[in-house]
Order: structure tokens, then C-alpha cells, then sequence
């Protein structure tokens, strides 16, 4: 068994699930809404990066930056189609849960119509070198996609704490009907939180696409994923999210090492579901200060 | 005294008198001059007259604009007599009536009559005949195509009817139904290549898989609510799609496990194996139809509605033991899947991971959505819309489910409960509209707020007051040039009917702060006061004008009493 190798891919795997988890996290908690429109957000900005780097340029930043442009553009439409127009009216977790369900549908089959079934590879955006860190062998794809969540998601993370946007966001993930009686727009929050974690699934798309492709349906397992580790950690909450993609990562490098690939998913869920059972919020949520929907 | 100040501006004047309010002057006889026959009678121009009711009629008018229909619940009132009413037979084992007939006596044709209140025991029979009779005019080329939808559709209702149970009479998110039908299939397909046993065994073992599926998942929903129960059955469903994807023994290379024995007799033909398979179908669905009757219309399906999500502690103060409730609705409901799963390997022979797919939970969900969650007619309609888009649009490819898709996106955006919804709610906002409209038509000057009509122990008060009101409103309109300039040349004596009017309601006012004239020094000096209303009290002075004769302080007077009345 090769630990360095276990290793690397939980870390990789950690970095690019946990900036999913993030994002269905953030969007969960300031704006009420589970975004199962994710992995379609996913997949759109993965065919804006190959579409990018076909036509325009291949340049690794730029494709990135196309990316994660992309991804904010999938946000803030999912924003303006199930957030806006019934995130004041009766039944609006649900509605919106089934909102962003139609959206992923349609967004998904369109993709299918308009690319075809055939899955796209994406340029090499971090060459091909290796590099050895203690009798760690790290390739620089995933170096590269270390690197860059590590950097990308802590600059978010800054700017949540430190800007004038990221303070109504936090506020709006306080209490969101306080945050609006104090004068913080829902609906210009909703459109920022809902561009920035669609920046972070652009991201991960562009990211996890160096080691998978980008196919019309490549974002509901990660979408999947980056759910349960949102719920294992508790919805709403970062640090949890960023322990839970840690477990996960684990979890995942462990069982496909010693068990074999194909139980992964059945080690995940297994884990996920006693990790529940134990705490019906996830490790970092508290039962009575979850987000009331 | 500057008496052009007191005239009526536009301000606060009477309102803009109407058409039927002729403004053309006209003189007024004083009737007293009727004794001096010698001299020619007075005469004062006046305005026209105005009847004392005006006001009155104007504030009761109906305005609103009124339309024809869509007021009222339209029912159609079939003759007989009540004495017997057409069904009074009662269905075991309720005891309700096949329809709901109330007979009633109408005291305006002096005749007897009745009505059909529930109305959807009709369409249901209707809708099942039509669909009885349905293969006969189903065009030859689409026979195959259609037929094979339709049989699906009547497996796909069963079990979204089961499903409806937990989602819509229980109100817990399960996203795993399609998991247990696919469970139920792959294990009765597995059991029955293996042990080789007939057809009529499958959904008995289907049950069994399904109620042991259910519950492993019903244990979870103990613990766990709302949007994290539907992840984790999410998730659940993602785990049995990787399995079966990847286990030798269900069919990791051949997608999926076949073999399982058709219900179909030997020798039929193509069309009558599928009329048979449609059939059978059918009949699936009325069982799930029934199972959704006799779990969401008596005592269990009573308790679940009562003790929703978030309402668990009343429930629970109420003596409603909705875990038991909770668990018993998941075993029925997983039970019933499981049967619909095992019957489902029958029909097409075998079962594919497919099943277990996130489009087909997808479209499993737009079905419930579009018709209705919480209702068997939305349940069955939405499958019925799904299913004719996704298997008989064949050509139009991937656009069919964006199709599906925009149809779920609009009616989540724009309908509360679906297309069966749309009723209710379009009787809601327009009791919203109406109401709205109301609100805007009602006016309050000088009335009681309803909080302060409530705190008033004499409620004679009440009434006075919207009098009062209704009388200035009317008083207001008296005021014209004619009347003050014939108050101003002749205060006291014989006036118009006008004047009168205004003179005897200002007379008639209560004794606080009521103007009266104080002579400061006789035939030289009056001046104006305001009586205080208490006794001991000085009169207060309102004004440090003095009057030369009694004739202008009067006038004085009236002027400011007309000023108030306009104010007020």
C-alpha cells in the first residue's frame, strides 16, 4: 500500500469537495435554499472553461478565470429563477428545493443537446512535472488543485470577514429576517452569495476536471458529494465543512486503497449516515441554532 | 372684518358639485312676506336644492363594479324529491356515501332540490372508463409506443401514489421511493432466477424486500428532518446506484439483472401482450389508488396531518403519537413499493440500475410536483403528463425533459399546490383582491377605529359619531356664496333652507368650547369667546377683535363655525 499516494488523493479529493461543500453550505445558510443546481453550475462551467480554451486562449490562469466566471454567471441565474421570485412566498424552502431540482434538469439535458454526449478534456493547466515533499509524490495536477482551493477558497474566506458584502452575508446567515430589517438587501445579497459559490463550483469544476472530464452530467457526484460533506459538517457551518471534506477525503483515499475503488461511495454513505444517526445536524451543528425552514 | 377670508376655497371647500347638483342660482322666497301683502316679498338668491338624503344614498351605493360569474361556488341544483336521495348506500368499510348529495328545500320555487357536493367521485369513475375503453382509439402506427407508456404510467402512478403518502399525508421528504421499487425489483429478479419461482410470488417478495428497505429507512427519519432527511434518502439512492453499477451479481456488465417470469399467458400476440401488460397496469394502480384512500382518508392519515413537520410538540401535547404514526405510514408505503417493484420485474422481466438514477428520481418528482403534492388526482395526472413526455415524445429527444423541466420550474414558481392547486389559490387571491379593493373604498373621517368602537361602552356613541360624520358631509356641501352672503345681510330671522340647516346643527352642538358673544360694552364692542363647558370656568377668548354691532359679531361667529365645519 502506498500511504504517500493515499495521502495526496485525500488531500486533493479534501480541497476540492470541501470547496463544493463550502458553497451548497454558504448557500444553504444565508439564503435558505439547497441548491441542487450545483452540479449543473458545475458542469456549465466546466464547458465554459473548454469552451474557453478551445476558442480563446489556453492559458492555465485565464482558463481558470473562465471557469469561475462561468460558474458565477450559473449562480446568479439560478439566483434570478428560483430565488428571487419565491423566496418570500409561502413554502419557499421547498419550492425552491424543487426550483433548482427543474433548473438542473433542464440546464443538464440542454448541455446534453447542445455538446452532445461525448465527454470534453480540458488542457493540462498545471503541466506535467512531479514534485516529492517528505516521500510524498505529488503530481502537479494535484498540486495545482491543492494550491489553488487552499488559496482561492482562504482569499474567499478573507473577503467574507473583512468586506463590506461578506458582513451582510454573514449577516444574512445570522438571521436573515433580522438582516433585512436592518436594511440588508435579501435580494442583492442573494445575487452576490449565489455568484460566489458559483465562482467556488466553477472552481472546483475547473479543478476536478485535470483528473476527470467534463460531460454533461459530471456534476451530480460531485454535487452529491459536496452535499453529504455540507450535511455531515452541518449545514451552514465552513469549519465543518472543511472537516468533513477532511474525513471524507480520508475516507475516500482509505477505502480505495484497501478495500478497492468501487466500495468508495458505500463507505461514504455508510459513514455519512452513522455520522447522522449520532448528530442529526452534522459535527458542527447545533441542533436548535440550525437555520429555522 | 376681512370677510373673504372665511369664504370657502378650494382647499378645503364642499366637494365639486355633480351634474344632478344644479349650481345654477336660484332666489328664495321668504315666506314670512306672505304677511306683508303690500310689500313686495324678499328675495335672496340662493343655490339649488339639495335633497337631505344625498349624502346618505351616496355612502350606502354599492359601487364595486360587478361581473356576472365567479362570485360564488356555481352548483347545479338537480330536481327531485329529498325524501330519497339517488345513493345513500354506504361502501364497506367507511362509512361514507358514493356521492355526497345534500338535499335541501328551496323556499323561493317551493321545491325540493339537490346538490352534488363532491363532485371528483364522478371524475374518477369517468376518467377510469375513458382509460378502460382507451386502447380502442389509439392510432395503429402509435399502438406499440403508447400502450407501452401506458402501462408504465399505471406502474409509475402505483407508486407514486405510495410515495405521495410519506411525501404528501406525512410530510417527510423521502427521496428513496424509486429506490425501493428498484431494491424490490433486483431482489425478486435475483430470488426468482436463483430459486426459480413463478410470477404471482414476485410482489409478495417485493413486499418483503420493501419492508425491510423501509425499515432501514424509516429508522433515520426518527432522528433526522426536514432537508436532511431527504439528503441522506439522497444519498441512500446514490449508494444503491453505485452498488448495482457495480456488483457482479446484478448485472454489473449485461446494465442490469434479467430473467425475472412474465405475468403474460403464452401465445399472445405483440398487441395482446401489450393490451394484457396495460391491463394489469391499471388494475396496480386503482389497488395503490385504494391503499391512498384508506391510509390518507381515515384515522392514520388524520393523525400524519395533524402532526407535521415542526408542529411535533403539539401533536405530542394533543396525545397523538406521531412517531408510531410516522413509522406505521413508511412501513405501508414501502410495503405497497416494494409489491409495485416486485410487479415491475414481472412486467419487464428484469430491472436496471436505471432505477436508481438521479433523472429518474427527477422526473419521479416532477410528477408528484406538477399535479399536487398531498393529492391521488395530482399524483396520477402528473405521471400521466410526465409519462406522455418522456416516452411518447420520443423524437424530440434531450428537449423533452427541458420541456419537463420548464413545466416543473413554472408550476413550482407560479402555483402553490400544483395544477390541482390552481383553484384554491385562484379563490384565495382574488378574496385577496377583493378585500384589498374594500380596504381602499372604505373612508373613517370623524368614524371609530374598530380598536377604539370596541373600548367604547356606549355603543349609542358609535352610531352618533357615523351620523355625525355622514350629516357634515353633508352640511359641507350646503356652504356657498349664497348662504353666507344671506347670513351676512340678515343673521337672525327667517333663512333658507340652507342656511337653516347649517345654522340648526351649529346650534345643536355640545357646550364645550361652543362660540358665543361676549358684549364688551353695549351696541359698541362684542367680541367672540368660546365657552368652556365646565362651570366656574371662564369663557376663553378666541380672537382679540372687537365687533360694533351685534349683527357682524354674529356673522363673525358663523364664519368661524363654518370654517370649522369645513375643517373637520
Amino acid at each position: 500500500m502506498n500511504w504517500s499516494f493515499v495521502i495526496a488523493n485525500a488531500i486533493t479529493l479534501a480541497c476540492i469537495y470541501g470547496t463544493l461543500a463550502i458553497g451548497i453550505s454558504l448557500t444553504w445558510s444565508s439564503l435558505g435554499l439547497v441548491n441542487m443546481a450545483y452540479g449543473f453550475i458545475f458542469a456549465l462551467s466546466g464547458y465554459g472553461a473548454w469552451l474557453f480554451s478551445q476558442h480563446i486562449a489556453s492559458f492555465a490562469p485565464l482558463v481558470m478565470a473562465a471557469g469561475i466566471l462561468t460558474g458565477a454567471l450559473g449562480g446568479v441565474l439560478v439566483c434570478a429563477l428560483a430565488f428571487i421570485p419565491i423566496h418570500d412566498k409561502p413554502n419557499f424552502p421547498l419550492r425552491g428545493l424543487i426550483a433548482t431540482l427543474a433548473i438542473s434538469l433542464i440546464g443538464n439535458q440542454a448541455l446534453l443537446w447542445q455538446f452532445g454526449p461525448r465527454s470534453k478534456s480540458l488542457p493540462r493547466l498545471f503541466g506535467t512535472w512531479n514534485v516529492n515533499i517528505f516521500g510524498v509524490v505529488l503530481t502537479a495536477d494535484k498540486l495545482g488543485a491543492i494550491v489553488s482551493a487552499i488559496v482561492l477558497l482562504s482569499l474567499v474566506l478573507l473577503w467574507m470577514r473583512s468586506s463590506r458584502r461578506g458582513l451582510e452575508i454573514r449577516a444574512m446567515m445570522m438571521n436573515p429576517h433580522a438582516a433585512s430589517i436592518v436594511g440588508i438587501g435579501v435580494r442583492s445579497t442573494g445575487f452576490a452569495v449565489m455568484a460566489l459559490t458559483g465562482g467556488l463550483a466553477g472552481l472546483a469544476a475547473v479543478l476536478l476536471a485535470q483528473t476527470y472530464y467534463v460531460a454533461p452530467f459530471s456534476g451530480i457526484t460531485p454535487m452529491v458529494k459536496g452535499l453529504s460533506i455540507a450535511l455531515m459538517g452541518g449545514l451552514g457551518s465552513v469549519p465543518g465543512a472543511v472537516i468533513g471534506a477532511v474525513i471524507l477525503g480520508i475516507n475516500e483515499a482509505l477505502t480505495s486503497t484497501m478495500l478497492g475503488g468501487q466500495y468508495v461511495l458505500i463507505t461514504q454513505f455508510l459513514l455519512i449516515i452513522v455520522i447522522l444517526l449520532i448528530r442529526p445536524r452534522g459535527i458542527a451543528g447545533i441542533l436548535d441554532k440550525a437555520r429555522e425552514a | 372684518m376681512d370677510r373673504t377670508a372665511f369664504e370657502p376655497t378650494p382647499e378645503y371647500g364642499p366637494a365639486p358639485p355633480s351634474a344632478t347638483e344644479a349650481v345654477a342660482a336660484r332666489t328664495w322666497i321668504d315666506p314670512l312676506s306672505g304677511f306683508e301683502p303690500e310689500t313686495p316679498a324678499r328675495e335672496v338668491p340662493a343655490s339649488a336644492y339639495l335633497p337631505p338624503n344625498t349624502t346618505w344614498n351616496e355612502t350606502v351605493a354599492f359601487k364595486p363594479k360587478m361581473y356576472p360569474v365567479g362570485r360564488l361556488n356555481f352548483f347545479y341544483k338537480w330536481p327531485g324529491h329529498g325524501g330519497r336521495l339517488w345513493w345513500r348506500t354506504r361502501y364497506w368499510p367507511t362509512r361514507r356515501r358514493v356521492l355526497n348529495i345534500r338535499g335541501e328545500y328551496n323556499r323561493k320555487t317551493m321545491r325540493r332540490e339537490k346538490t352534488i357536493l363532491d363532485k371528483r367521485p364522478i371524475w374518477w369513475t369517468l376518467t377510469f372508463l375513458a382509460l378502460l375503453v382507451a386502447p380502442a382509439w389509439v392510432p395503429g402506427d402509435a399502438f406499440n409506443t403508447v400502450l407501452s407508456a401506458a402501462a408504465v404510467f399505471g406502474i409509475y402512478a402505483a407508486v407514486n401514489l405510495c410515495w405521495m403518502l410519506v411525501i404528501g399525508t406525512a410530510g417527510i421528504y423521502s427521496l428513496a421511493s424509486y429506490a425501493i421499487v428498484g431494491a424490490a425489483a433486483y431482489g425478486a429478479t435475483y430470488l426468482a432466477v436463483q430459486l426459480g419461482l413463478p410470477w404471482w410470488v414476485l410482489p409478495a417478495v417485493g413486499a418483503v424486500i420493501g419492508f425491510l428497505f423501509g425499515l432501514l429507512i424509516a429508522l433515520p427519519a426518527l432522528r433526522l428532518d426536514g432537508f436532511y432527511y431527504a439528503l441522506l434518502t439522497l444519498g441512500v439512492v446514490e449508494l444503491c446506484r453505485v452498488y448495482v453499477i457495480q456488483s457482479r451479481t446484478f448485472g454489473s456488465a449485461t446494465g442490469g439483472i434479467y430473467g425475472a417470469p412474465s405475468y403474460l399467458p403464452e401465445g399472445l400476440s405483440q398487441s395482446g401482450q401489450l393490451l394484457w401488460g396495460y391491463y394489469a397496469s391499471l388494475i396496480v394502480m386503482v389497488c395503490a389508488l385504494f391503499l391512498y384512500r384508506f391510509v390518507n382518508g381515515k384515522r392514520l392519515g388524520r393523525v400524519l396531518r395533524m402532526a407535521p413537520e415542526k408542529k411535533e410538540a403539539f401533536a405530542q401535547a394533543c396525545g397523538v403519537d406521531y412517531l408510531r404514526a410516522r413509522i406505521s405510514v413508511f412501513m405501508i408505503s414501502s410495503t405497497a413499493i416494494g409489491a409495485v417493484g416486485g410487479f415491475y420485474a414481472s412486467h419487464f422481466g428484469g430491472a436496471s440500475p436505471n432505477l436508481f438514477s438521479f433523472d429518474t428520481l427527477l422526473l419521479a418528482l416532477a410528477m408528484l410536483v406538477i399535479g399536487g403534492i398531498g393529492r391521488s388526482e395530482g399524483a396520477v395526472t402528473g405521471t400521466a403528463i410526465v409519462v406522455f413526455i418522456d416516452r411518447v415524445m420520443i423524437d424530440w429527444g434531450p428537449l423533452r425533459f427541458v420541456l419537463i423541466g420548464m413545466i416543473m420550474l413554472l408550476v413550482v414558481l407560479f402555483l402553490r399546490g400544483g395544477l390541482f392547486g390552481i383553484k384554491p389559490q385562484f379563490r384565495t387571491w382574488r378574496d385577496k383582491k377583493k378585500s384589498e379593493r374594500r380596504a381602499s373604498r372604505s373612508e373613517k373621517g370623524g368614524e371609530m377605529l374598530p380598536e377604539e368602537a370596541t373600548e367604547t361602552a356606549n355603543k349609542d356613541e358609535i352610531y352618533y359619531r357615523r351620523f355625525d360624520k355622514m350629516q357634515r358631509d353633508f352640511l359641507k356641501r350646503l356652504v356657498s356664496k349664497e348662504v353666507i352672503e344671506e347670513h351676512r345681510t340678515r343673521p337672525l330671522g327667517q333663512h333658507s333652507e340652507a342656511l337653516d340647516r347649517l345654522l340648526i346643527y351649529f346650534r345643536r352642538q355640545g357646550q364645550i368650547d361652543k362660540y358665543a358673544i361676549l358684549v364688551a360694552e353695549e351696541f359698541k364692542a362684542y367680541r367672540i369667546v368660546a365657552l368652556s363647558g365646565h362651570r366656574g370656568t371662564t369663557p376663553r377668548v378666541v380672537e382679540d377683535r372687537t365687533y360694533g354691532s351685534p349683527d357682524e359679531a354674529y356673522h363673525a361667529l358663523f364664519m368661524r363655525r363654518i370654517q370649522d365645519l369645513l375643517e373637520s
